[in-house]
């Protein structure tokens, strides 16, 4: 790929990646989680509609300690991903394209998404 | 070389159009999921099949369909240069995509007159 001999200093923990950069690399691997996720959920969709059986037995799968971790990381990557992508969409439309705008509406998706995330596990357990 | 299936600005406008119907679905099933106070079997197969949310949840799969494509694509044209590699995770892609489209399609068709 390269040309020359020149060294190249890529430490990946040197990198302090503005937030932004975290929004936009979070809105990737929210997206790649969920695409990862897409075959299982087609097959539980499947499950849930073909007898009460299969249905009781979707909501007994969910229950399983390692689907409820993934559960509440499928929560968080959904609202990033939809929180994000409504902040690029606006960058499209020239909103918050400012330095400190950009800034600051990036922090609000972090938040936005850890909040749902707060509230969706809180409604759970009331 | 149209390698990508789709090209210039057209993936650009899908992804736009696409997340705009996919977050517009998604608020109305929580709209629906709230307004529900047991979640049972007959309900939930009342609501996925009921004319109006089977049309609007089939939309919703070939839009997330789409959506995921033009990702997945972005990821791996930015990542991975190696060609045949490249080349391959891509068609890996497509046939997850497709066959969780068909898959979907199955559901909505046969589960219908099944029960």
């Amino acid at each position: 790929m390269r040309r020359d001999k020149r060294p190249v200093y890529l430490n990946l923990f040197k990198i302090r990646l503005p937030i932004a950069g975290v929004v936009s690399l979070a809105h990737r691997a929210s997206g790649i989680l969920m695409f990862l996720a897409m075959p299982f959920i087609v097959y539980l969709l499947d499950l849930s509609v073909q007898s009460h059986e299969g249905f009781e037995q979707v909501l007994f799968i969910l229950q399983h300690p390692f689907l409820v971790a993934v559960q509440v990381l499928f929560v968080w990557a959904l609202a990033h991903h939809l929180f994000a992508g409504i902040r690029f969409l606006l960058i499209d439309a020239d909103i918050a394209i400012e330095k400190i705008p950009a800034n600051r509406s990036a922090w609000l998706v972090m938040f936005l998404a850890g909040s749902v995330v707060v509230i969706v596990v809180l409604g759970t357990l009331l | 070389m149209s390698l990508y299936i789709l090209e210039g600005l057209k993936p650009w406008v899908i992804q736009r159009v696409s997340a705009v119907y996919i977050s517009l679905f998604l608020l109305y099933s929580l709209v629906c999921g709230m307004t529900v106070d047991v979640v049972s079997f007959d309900h939930w197969r009342n609501w996925l099949f009921h004319p109006f949310n089977s049309i609007a949840f089939g939309l919703f799969v070939v839009a997330v369909l789409f959506h995921a494509w033009i990702g997945m694509r972005d990821v791996i044209l930015d990542y991975v240069h190696n060609i045949m590699l490249r080349m391959s995770v891509l068609a890996l892609i497509v046939g997850v995509l497709v066959g969780c489209g068909l898959w979907v399609i199955r559901i909505l068709l046969f589960s219908m007159v099944g029960q």
